[in-house]
């Protein structure tokens, strides 16, 4: 018998704004304010090749990628409007000052420093949003694009397996391959969703030089952008008790900006006792061979990542409009 | 496992020396990458030159393609009659009907010879496999696991392997039904159920054999089998291909001041 997954509720891009109210409780734990972790000297376990061993499934703490700069606040003036069917969809916004900070952690304003043409084209991105009267409105995460670098760490839970000479991150749409070979990047006339990146360990911290990027998948369904001139300084700053780690971006780029700033994201391991949920934490347990394996350590496995457009199953990276 | 020691590399490459007339004969002799398990590391990026994708079976050049000899044994595919009839309806709409076309995940075994390249990498525990073609990402458990409960319909399946001796065999089920298997027509149903054998005939090619058993489709199983090259090239990477967004692409330019 065909057994559709059925393991969520809200799946593909289109339905972040329309997230019931009861799915929200589900998300155990989202957290209003988290401590960045600090750079220093990594004491947890090591793998063979030397690198910390951070790998395994992970998910960002606070929101998904619907608000850069407000991750648990409304988008824009539809997203405040009295919902039209009723109450389903209404959102339980917190005051601000109970909401995540903004993810621009510099400047200190919190918003991205973007040029004043680039702020009206942000806004009109923003307008047409929930009303795409041009193919350029829709949001490409929508269709099953990749989210790009950072906003890929905005969405559904993800996975790092590492490697001699490579970290590889797995989302639901899309996937990274960070080489630390230290080879030149690819020509730069190759422009990619989510870019070339390169990187090497400093202590605790996975350093990451990522150029090459098309900067087609915007910075968060709130529009923000820069341009294919961009590069991206990232760092992953992981607790030694490999619990958490901070994401850190700073993008330069003087085709848009005023001045360079950094998005931040705190980052939490999803295991067996992470609460289970639609957004964090789409995990299950594997199949253990054979009787007498239950005392073993429980294994957790993700489904298939391949997107399916239109809300389709989670997490998958090629398109069926069917 | 424990890993090989330098004596029993030298009487494994005795021994395969002396086998090495049997082409099923995985390479066990020291020119093999191995892992910290002492298992055969595939770790690497592979292309096949096979040109299957252009035909399972044999063929002739068309306006589509190449000819090829072909990587079926026995040439052909034991199609049932009414399979025989969808085939034929697939070779008719391929240009529009074939999933690749569309851009879709190309699925399991086609992800593996079709004409662009995948990287392997390797763990104890698993296998991941990314492909150019689209960017997908297959994981082959080799950690003891077995198939989640029910029927889950993949794309690329789900895969548990686990060592014969050199040789990586792995298990693979849960197919969705809507990937083929080459640009002609050639096909599989979500009932498949794919063994693969995975092994070294040299530290730069893979020998890749598949089983495909599916009673709705098939009188009875049968086999392909491809070789897998290393891509030797200093600059080589897989560069991604989200084909599926190249239908849209024109509409994202970054913004400018225009």
């Amino acid at each position: 018998m065909r057994k559709r997954l059925q393991l969520v509720v809200l799946s593909g891009a289109f339905a972040i704004a329309t997230v019931p109210a009861s799915a929200q409780n589900l998300r155990g734990w989202r957290e209003s304010s988290f401590v960045p972790t600090a750079k220093g000297e990594w004491t947890g376990p090591r793998l063979a090749d030397g690198q910390p061993d951070v790998s395994g499934h992970w998910s960002n703490t606070i929101g998904n990628h619907n608000n850069l700069t407000d991750p648990q606040g409304p988008l824009g003036a539809d997203d405040e409007a009295p919902p039209p069917n009723g109450g389903q969809n209404a959102r339980r916004v917190k005051p601000r000052n109970e909401r995540a900070p903004s993810r621009i952690s510099d400047p200190p304003d919190g918003q991205i420093p973007l040029q004043p043409w680039a702020r009206a084209r942000q806004q009109e991105f923003l307008k047409y949003l929930n009303n795409p009267i041009k193919p350029e409105y829709v949001e490409p995460f929508a269709r099953c694009a990749p989210g790009g670098p950072s906003k890929s760490f905005m969405w559904h839970g993800y996975e790092i397996r590492q490697y001699p000479g490579y970290v590889v991150f797995l989302f639901d749409s899309g996937t990274r391959v960070i080489h630390l070979d230290a080879k030149p990047h690819l020509p730069s006339n190759l422009k990619l969703w989510n870019g070339d990146s390169r990187g090497h360990w400093e202590g605790n911290t996975l350093v990451v030089d990522t150029t090459n990027n098309n900067s087609k998948a915007r910075l968060g369904r709130s529009g923000e952008f820069v341009s294919e001139n961009a590069s991206i300084a990232e760092r992953f700053i992981f607790d030694p008790s490999g619990d958490r780690f901070t994401y850190d971006a700073t993008y330069t780029d003087p085709t848009v900006l005023t001045r360079p700033f950094t998005i931040t994201i705190p980052n939490r391991r999803v295991t067996d006792k992470t609460p289970a949920d639609d957004w964090n934490n789409l995990t299950f347990p594997a199949k253990l061979a054979g009787a007498g394996n239950q005392d073993k350590a429980p294994l957790i496995e993700a489904y298939e990542r391949v997107c399916v457009e239109g809300n389709g199953n989670h997490g998958q990276v090629v398109v069926s409009s069917k | 496992m424990r890993p090989v020691s330098g004596y029993n590399v030298a009487l494994l490459a005795a021994v395969s020396l002396a086998l090495s007339a049997g082409a099923q004969t995985p390479a066990s002799g020291p020119g093999i990458p191995r892992g910290v398990d002492g298992k055969p590391d595939f770790s690497g990026i592979w292309q096949s030159l096979s040109g299957a994708d252009y035909g399972l079976e044999p063929h002739l050049a068309t306006k589509d393609g190449p000819p090829g000899a072909g990587v079926v044994e026995g040439d052909v595919i034991p199609y049932q009659p009414a399979a025989l009839q969808q085939r034929a309806k697939n070779f008719a709409a391929r240009a529009s009907a074939d999933p690749r076309t569309k851009c879709f995940t190309l699925g399991t075994p086609r992800g593996i010879y079709n004409n662009e390249p995948f990287q392997i990498f390797q763990r104890p525990r698993d296998l991941t496999l990314l492909y150019e073609f689209g960017h997908p990402v297959r994981t082959i458990h080799t950690n003891g696991t077995e198939h989640p409960d029910g029927h889950i319909d993949f794309w690329l399946g789900d895969s548990r392997g686990h060592w014969e001796g050199d040789t990586l065999v792995v298990d693979v089920t849960d197919f969705n039904g809507e990937t083929w298997l080459d640009r002609v027509g050639n096909f599989n149903s979500d009932g498949l159920h794919l063994v693969e054998r995975w092994s070294y005939v040299d530290g730069n090619t893979i020998r890749y054999r598949a089983t495909f058993d599916d009673p709705k489709v098939y009188t009875r199983p049968w086999s392909i089998e491809v070789l897998l090259y290393r891509r030797l090239e200093p600059n080589v990477q897989i560069i991604e291909n989200y084909c599926s967004t190249l239908e849209y692409d024109e509409y994202y330019p970054v913004p400018s001041t225009k």
